[in-house]
């Protein structure tokens, strides 16, 4: 056998493994997003969330709303924010040190005044430079920090610490929240009597091309720009077929930034989010169900499909390609602090299957299609036209879309957001062009992101800088 | 009378609607807080009766906006299922006049706004 | 016909090129590929398809709730026009006829169920009958038998809100039944019929009630007499939910009489226990209660520990104030914080102790006792 049919054979045979796995984990993510879905919406058909809305026995839940310069918005902002339907509720806005007047703006807004606050460093933070509180009635549920700039895990760890309830929300201020947010995230924390639920993530959907009036969602749009578009869809997979699919493993590994709610007394043990990372969302989820896989207690991470949270997603490549590089990085990192679990029976599911799932599957691969992408195309031009990898390449490709097109049926089949019938065609050409048009970008994206921690660039400063409004980890 | 109802239970709003338009009184609906209180300069009610949880803006926010805009006039009532005391309470505090708890009957919530109709009492 | 031979041609060539011809033919590649892209058109097919009869049942479904709200509205009503208390609500050929159909019968029942929950009086008493008088309890009953849990639990919660008692019986052997949502809804169901002696289904259950349920049935009871229903014997259920429950009802109800009881939870081996009977100290309390809670302060780990520093908080007086005082030296902040505010609440001399303690301490207590004169939560 000569050299060049011995790595003709490695290479077609490590790219078919890939796409084998790659299409039974499809398989599997979708049957278990099915019976998940199922069971949840058969459950809500008869539930009266209202229950918990003015009920004094419901938990009690601390919004954490991080801001850096939004003083355009953050009124507004927070005013829908306080109208949220919870009674049992406080919402704590943390100005991570803004360089505009946001502070100013909500003291004349709100009536705040400042309060002697004694910080109980439960947590390593930054100086708290003030707290302060509402003369108004109506405000009481208001607490707005001041503090030193130091990113978003630090501004949300303050918000742990001044906390007071059980539970706390962490929630983006730009996002747009449904009136019963609260009530659903809440539910989870109230269901296991077996087991201890230590996180409840929810569903994160695109706002572009929405229309929002004062804060509030009034009607959804298919977003009129392409990148927003596929991200759509991207989104759809993401919450409606893998989140479910691992909620009902109990291997969920990432709860969105954006929206997402925590044991508060669980991550004060665990320390809180991590600021070494650029990927603290997913960073403290690990590392909340390693504290308890260690502890030895039954626990589980909840997840909630209803579309709760509404979001700007980024419509340029400039913005998107950082985004994709943070995340890249955020997983690496993730997986890095955490590779003690590896394979290591001791850590149960998310030790043999969850982490190298995300290992195999989220980090690794954008490396595999990368290299065996620009492999193919070489070995094409100087050798032969290799049919058989270009064939399996064409499937993975179409099993992709029939993944994509599962997903929007899945969409259709329960909270049917995009209710004409012309949206629905639009996310289906979408799918279709996905691989060819975004796919490729993100991968780039994402061996950037490689690249920039191989090279150590630490991106820390720099995103403190430029804020970190414009980007977040949602999927 | 001239009577803003916002309500976002289609079904109830219906049958408000319906049951006060018997009584005589001219019914204006509204499905939500934003809604009435974007209404309220046009239309002049001469009472409003609110649910408080309701999509986009509460009940309580249109109880506060009312009492801000006619600090004397305009009575509000609040229809709603929260009867816990201290949703109640507040409810007062914002300056609502009355507060009836769902489920809640609609012959004494006829009566109740008899009860503010100024043209009855003269 | 030109194609497929070139394609026969063309794919025995390849075949020819691969040394791996045995296990990977292009054939199947070919195959899969046409396969999956036949999915993908069934799927956009049966999506098409769902969307077109689903905008098709809907417009259908609009005139439907019409005619429903219509005989609903009636029904409400009905009392306004003639008073004639027993006679059939008058119901139209129509709607008479549509009532074969089962999504119009589904509809109609949904429709009638929401105003229910909404309306009490007489009103509601002619929702009732009207419920009755179009048979919907019969259809109800059958979903009772049905195999999936979701429809059981569905049709005892519709009979709950139409208040249809005479089925209670049906109805309680459901209450331990395995799946936790037709169990949940049976055990509101009894306790809505029963009021508090519904709760007797607490003896014989063995399956947990979550937190939710508890806030269900809480809430359920609130507008319910309390009767003498043997708590004492559900605070030593093994069942520790049951337990945590009967706390909750002895704290929301005073049950001052169980004092004693609840004071033995306190040494309860189930930590949740534990709290719930500190929580019932907050407001239920004898001279000697701080003391008992004191007493077993140092075998409780933090949470319970802040637990019952508020419990003092609301029920100490002077004679725990050297107490609260000796945890104002202890590492632990959110400890000290609580003890402070605990003094602030006792009484004159706990307030001057804690600034003489903040004076002579500075660091970080001074600022803890500003923290907590300012009356804020910590």
């Amino acid at each position: 056998m000569s050299w060049q049919t011995f790595i003709l054979h490695i290479f077609t045979y490590g790219i078919l493994l890939y796409s084998i796995l790659l299409t039974s984990c499809y398989i599997l993510i979708g049957a278990f997003s099915i019976s998940e879905t199922r069971t949840y919406l058969n459950k809500n058909s008869f539930t009266d969330y209202r229950v918990l809305a003015s009920s004094t026995e419901a938990p009690s839940m601390s919004i954490l709303a991080p801001a850096y310069n939004e003083a355009a918005t953050i009124i507004e902002n927070v005013r829908s924010l306080l109208s949220l339907h919870y009674n049992n509720l406080e919402v704590i806005i943390i100005n991570d040190g803004s360089k505009d007047d946001s502070l100013e703006r909500l003291i004349d807004a709100y009536d705040l005044y400042k309060v002697d606050y004694f910080v109980n460093q439960q947590v390593e933070t930054k100086l708290v430079k003030g707290v302060y509180k509402s003369h108004n009635q109506v405000y009481r549920k208001l607490i707005v920090v001041d503090k030193e700039n130091g990113g978003k895990a630090d501004a949300l760890n303050v918000g742990v610490n001044i906390a007071q309830n059980n539970y706390f929300v962490c929630v983006d201020v730009d996002c747009v929240l449904e009136q019963d947010a609260i009530l659903k995230l809440a539910k989870p924390f109230l269901e296991n009597s077996t087991h201890r639920v230590i996180a409840a993530g929810g569903v994160v959907r695109i706002a572009n091309s929405c229309e929002i009036e004062g804060g509030r969602l009034v009607k959804v749009n298919l977003p009129k720009q392409f990148l927003p578009r596929i991200q759509t869809l991207e989104y759809i997979r993401a919450f409606l077929l893998s989140r479910m699919a691992w909620t009902r493993l109990n291997g969920l590994l990432l709860i969105s930034g954006a929206f997402g709610a925590f044991d508060r007394e669980i991550v004060i043990k665990c320390g809180g989010y991590n600021h070494k990372t650029v990927g603290e969302d997913m960073e403290l989820v690990v590392r909340m169900r390693r504290y308890m896989e260690e502890l030895g207690q039954p626990y589980r991470v909840s997840f909630i499909p209803d579309p709760l949270c509404w979001t700007e997603a980024p419509s340029t490549f400039k913005i998107l390609g950082r985004q994709r590089n943070r995340w890249a990085r955020g997983t690496i990192e993730t997986l890095r602090f955490h590779k003690k679990m590896f394979f290591n029976p001791r850590y149960g599911l998310l030790g043999m299957l969850s982490y190298p799932y995300w290992l195999f599957f989220e980090f690794l691969a954008p490396i595999i299609e990368f290299f065996g992408t620009i492999g193919l195309i070489i070995y094409c031009i100087v050798a032969e036209i290799n049919y058989s990898a270009l064939l399996i390449t064409a499937g993975v490709v179409s099993i992709g879309i029939l993944y994509s097109i599962f997903a929007i049926l899945m969409e259709v089949l329960t909270y049917n957001q995009y209710k004409q019938r012309k949206d629905i065609l639009r996310l289906v050409i979408v799918a279709v062009l996905e691989p060819v048009i975004f796919h490729p970008f993100v991968v780039w994206s994402s061996i950037r992101g490689n690249f920039d921690l191989l090279r150590k660039r630490n991106s820390w400063g720099e995103m403190t800088r430029q804020g970190f409004a414009a980007e977040k980890k949602i999927l | 009378m001239k009577i803003l109802v916002v309500e976002d239970n289609q079904l109830i709003l219906r049958m408000l609607e319906f049951r006060l338009k018997k009584d005589g009184h001219e019914v204006i609906v509204t499905h939500n807080g934003r809604e009435a209180i974007e209404k309220i300069e046009a239309v002049q009610p001469d009472l409003v009766i609110t649910d408080i949880l309701m999509p986009y803006v509460s009940g309580l926010e249109v109880v506060a906006a009312v009492k801000k805009k006619y600090p004397t006039g305009t009575p509000v009532i609040i229809l709603s299922g929260m009867g816990q005391e201290n949703v109640v309470v507040e409810g007062f505090q914002l300056g609502a006049d009355d507060y009836i708890t769902k489920p809640f009957s609609p012959n004494e919530l006829s009566a109740r706004v008899r009860r503010f109709d100024l043209s009855i009492v003269k | 016909m030109g194609v497929r031979l070139f394609l026969t041609t063309k794919i025995s060539t390849i075949n020819r090129i691969l040394p791996f011809t045995y296990i990977l033919k292009v054939e199947y590649l070919v195959i899969v590929i046409f396969s999956v892209v036949c999915l993908i058109g069934g799927l956009l097919v049966y999506m098409l398809f769902y969307i077109y009869i689903k905008s098709r049942r809907e417009k259908k479904y609009d005139k439907w709730r019409l005619i429903s709200d219509l005989l609903i509205r009636k029904a409400v009503f009905y009392d306004d026009d003639q008073v004639q208390a027993e006679t059939n609500i008058p119901v139209t050929d129509r709607a008479k006829k549509l009532m074969n159909k089962r999504h119009f019968r589904k509809l109609l029942t949904e429709e009638i169920v929401s105003a229910k929950k909404n309306i009490t009086g007489i009103s509601a008493y002619n929702l009732k009958n009207l419920y009755q008088q179009l048979l919907l309890p019969n259809y109800a009953l059958k979903n009772l038998k049905s195999r999936y849990w979701h429809i059981k639990a569905k049709a005892i919660q519709e009979l709950t809100v139409m208040e249809m008692d005479e089925y209670v019986t049906e109805l309680i052997s459901f209450t331990n039944n395995q799946n936790e949502l037709v169990r949940m809804e049976a055990q509101t169901a009894i306790v809505q019929f029963n009021g508090f002696e519904g709760l007797s289904f607490l003896d014989a259950i063995t399956y947990p009630i979550s937190d939710w349920q508890q806030i269900k049935l809480l809430q359920q009871l609130a507008h319910a007499r309390p009767v003498d229903m043997g708590i004492d014997g559900w605070l030593k259920s093994a069942n520790n939910s049951v337990v945590v429950f009967a706390l909750k009802l002895a704290r929301n109800y005073q049950l001052f009489e169980l004092h004693d009881d609840i004071l033995q939870c306190l040494d309860h081996t189930n930590p949740h226990v534990r709290l719930e009977a500190i929580n019932f100290f907050c407001e239920i309390y004898t001279e000697d209660t701080s003391d008992a809670l004191i007493s077993r302060y140092l075998k409780e780990d933090l949470k319970h520990q802040l637990a019952m520093i508020k419990a003092i908080q609301n029920i100490g007086s002077e004679k725990d104030v050297p107490f609260l005082v000796s945890l104002l030296d202890k590492d632990d902040h959110e400890i000290k914080i609580s003890a402070a505010r605990a003094l602030t609440k006792i009484g004159k001399n706990g307030i001057a102790l804690l600034k003489r303690h903040a004076d002579d301490k500075g660091y970080p207590l001074d600022q803890i006792a500003m923290h907590v004169k300012g009356g804020l939560p910590a």
